[in-house]
């Protein structure tokens, strides 16, 4: 039987897509300008972990990988209640794909000792692939639950509610296991006044604030270089195009007369009549 | 997927490099081995084929014809062998059949030691493996990719097949010009560009597919293929994870989360009357139901429970319209799978129109109304009998 009382969050930092800054005319992200943000998904993980957290009294580790400013979404995870956080940046990680990244996560996870559960967001919102999580159980030899949107704690196992088309099903995982949470988990909670104000005065005090947020490299959590950034990715982005001026496939009616443009959606858009009132 | 178009890596390590050719030398042709089959994991529900297969069957004979490969299905489950047919007939040239009780509902771990042991055992590697992005296809095709050592693209809206040209020195021991890529194209920040990803490097090269991208082809109950059982190892391990109830959301009226209609409004409707309109559009529709964005709930327009989004409900219904709200991705996160999206909005840069799959541009006091009286008018045009209890 276990009651988890080691947990561990993987989180993000990435750009935001809403603010202009940074996003350059052909649509790629300028990151070193781009606004920063935690990834929206890893939201759902955080509260996933912290809810374990108020269960079992778990301690919770939150862990990302990425440049310097990245120890910001660490604060965040601080004033939300995380214990300790472990930052990985490495130069050598530049350009490393999803296989790439789980592989360097998957060390710093190994580093960072034993674990009942792993907690991830669905996917990244630059990234999109929702890879990373199950890369990582994998890597690890993991039970996963991915699209969990509930769950809660019964005789050691992890009882879990996992999105599927058209409902839903409960699953019943042992642990240690990896849990990735989908957007539908209702049970989001803002940090407290509590929480910001420890962050700020941590954000005073040097010493307190490197015993909870650890910077490690890839030498430190034993990764091999060649494994990771450029060299160590399968897959590349051999090239990006436009996706026509307002990009996507949205079909968009504009300047001609309000009765034309709704007549032709109405035409296209079959589901308007599917579902209209008979 | 790579997750940004890096120029180069900027830690480029050029003096434990071997020496780069210089740049009149042709570049060497590099083919990674495999035995150029194109294999799809078929998806089923209880039974039941998923569209996605046979769409992914659509577009892998047309891949395998290019590579001029063989087509091949996974099919695993219980009780499912009659199904290995209608693959055939979609296109398969063969079916790699597991037929077990413990294979009948779908399980990360038991399908991903059967397909990826089985893989494992041929001589040479497959070329492609193609999943569907279904919430099966998104837990299976991650666990396969990294237990097989390869690459995986994400949600691809085009797959074909073409050369690609390794010319960054930045990592020079690719450097050489790969036959047969497979081209894994899919949309990336916010939709508005289109990444080709490719890994010639590592075969199977994988992707999974978004439903409803692909056609499928017409069946053909006269196609001939071949059914091969195959060997079924599970181990304790596989069974950490246990499949207790599975529940199917029969739509009960106006809760949001089980509406099939949702008319959503935003900030540009001005004022907490809008949502008068909001109504009277989803009074139009059966089993419908009204959303909103955050910010109209945090002024206080509509109640939170309305809120759709990051912090409010995620909803997957089949029509989504969306009127006055810009499509902020915190907004867009509890929407985006609704199958159908209209939008409307007076702002034609507005980020909704990027994942909206219908764009009116156009004031919301101006559109809706028109909407409504169409509706109106299709209904009358096409008179239907009124079942007696209603009258
Ligand atoms: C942590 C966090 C969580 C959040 N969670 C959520 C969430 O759960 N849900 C959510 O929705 N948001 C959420 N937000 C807020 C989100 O970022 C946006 O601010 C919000 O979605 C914007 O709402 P809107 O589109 O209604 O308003 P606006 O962004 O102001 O957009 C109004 C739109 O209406 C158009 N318009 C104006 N007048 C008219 C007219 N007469 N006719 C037609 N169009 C018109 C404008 O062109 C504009 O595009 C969250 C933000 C944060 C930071």
């Amino acid at each position: 039987m276990t009651t988890p009382q080691n947990v561990l969050v993987m989180i993000k930092q990435v750009p935001d897509q809403s603010a202009k800054a940074g996003i350059n005319p052909d649509g790629t992200i300028d990151r070193a300008k781009a606004k920063r943000m935690l990834n929206p998904f890893d939201r759902f993980g955080l509260q996933g972990a912290l809810t374990v957290k108020k269960l079992t009294g778990a301690k919770v580790t939150a862990i990302t990988m990425g440049p310097p400013p990245a120890v910001e979404i660490l604060l965040e995870a601080l004033s939300q209640g995380v214990d300790k956080c472990i930052l990985l940046s490495d130069r050598r990680l530049a350009a490393s794909d999803t296989w790439a990244t789980s592989y360097a996560l998957s060390k710093v996870i190994e580093y960072t000792g034993p674990f009942d559960l792993i907690f991830c967001g669905l996917q990244t919102t630059d990234g999109d692939t929702a890879q990373v999580g199950p890369e990582i159980a994998e890597r690890l030899n993991l039970p996963q639950v991915s699209y969990c949107e509930d769950f809660k704690l019964e005789d050691g196992k992890f009882l879990a509610r996992r999105v599927m088309e058209g409902g839903h099903q409960w699953v019943s995982m042992a642990m240690p296991g990896l849990v990735t949470v989908a957007n539908s988990y209702h049970h989001l909670e803002y940090p407290s006044i509590r929480g910001v104000q420890k962050v700020q005065r941590l954000q005073r005090d040097e010493e307190a604030l490197k015993a909870l947020i650890e910077t490690v490299d890839l030498d430190i959590v034993k990764a091999d270089p060649k494994e990771c950034g450029l060299k160590g990715s399968p897959t590349i982005v051999a090239r990006t195009d436009k996706v026509g001026e307002l990009g996507g496939s949205c079909v968009l009616h504009q300047g001609e007369t309000i009765p034309t443009m709704v007549r032709d959606v109405m035409g296209a858009a079959s589901a308007l009549k599917e579902f209209a009132l008979a | 997927m790579t997750d940004t178009p890096q120029p180069s890596a900027p830690n480029a390590e050029t003096p434990s490099a071997p020496v780069t050719p210089p740049a009149a030398e042709p570049l060497p042709t590099i083919v990674t081995p495999s035995n150029k089959e194109v294999v799809i994991i078929a998806e089923h529900f209880k039974g039941t084929l998923q569209p996605v297969t046979y769409e992914l069957l659509g577009i892998g004979r047309d891949l395998a014809d290019k590579l001029g490969g063989k087509l091949s299905c996974f099919l695993l489950g219980f009780n499912i062998k009659e199904q290995a047919q209608s693959l055939i007939a979609a296109g398969a040239d063969e079916v790699y059949l597991a037929d077990h009780p413990e294979l009948e509902l779908y399980r990360t771990l038991p399908y991903k030691r059967v397909i990826t042991e089985f893989i494992k055992g041929w001589e040479l590697p497959p070329h492609i493996v193609l999943l569907g992005s279904s919430t099966t296809g998104r837990d299976l095709a991650p666990r396969v990719a990294a237990c097989l050592g390869t690459g995986l693209t994400a949600d691809c809206t085009e797959l074909d097949i073409g050369p690609y040209e390794h010319t960054n020195k930045a990592d020079p021991d690719k450097l050489g010009i790969y036959p047969g890529c497979l081209y894994a194209i899919r949309p990336s920040f916010g939709e508005s560009l289109k990444a080709r990803i490719l890994g010639p490097w590592n075969n199977p090269q994988m992707a999974t597919a978004r439903p409803g991208t692909f056609i499928p082809l017409k069946p053909d109950a006269n196609r001939t293929g071949v059914v091969t059982d195959i060997p079924i190892n599970l181990q304790g391990e596989d069974f950490r994870l246990s499949v207790l109830e599975i529940v199917h959301e029969i739509s009960k009226g106006v809760d949001l989360a089980d509406a099939e209609v949702i008319v959503s409004g935003g900030y540009g409707l001005g004022s907490a009357d809008g949502f008068k309109l909001m109504e009277e559009l989803a009074a139009c529709f059966k089993n419908s139901g009204v959303g909103a964005s955050r910010k109209v709930v945090d002024v206080g327009w509509i109640p939170y429970q309305n809120q759709i989004g990051q912090t409010g409900k995620t909803v997957r219904p089949k029509l989504y319209i969306a009127c006055g709200i810009s499509g902020a991705i915190q907004h867009r996160v509890g929407m985006d799978k609704s199958t159908t999206i209209i939008a409307i909005n007076k702002d034609a840069s507005a980020p909704i129109f990027k994942f909206a799959h219908h764009g009116i541009v156009g004031d919301v006091y101006q559109v809706v109304p028109e909407l409504i009286a169409q509706l109106k008018a299709a209904q009358g045009s096409c008179p239907t009998v009124k079942e007696p209890a209603l009258v």
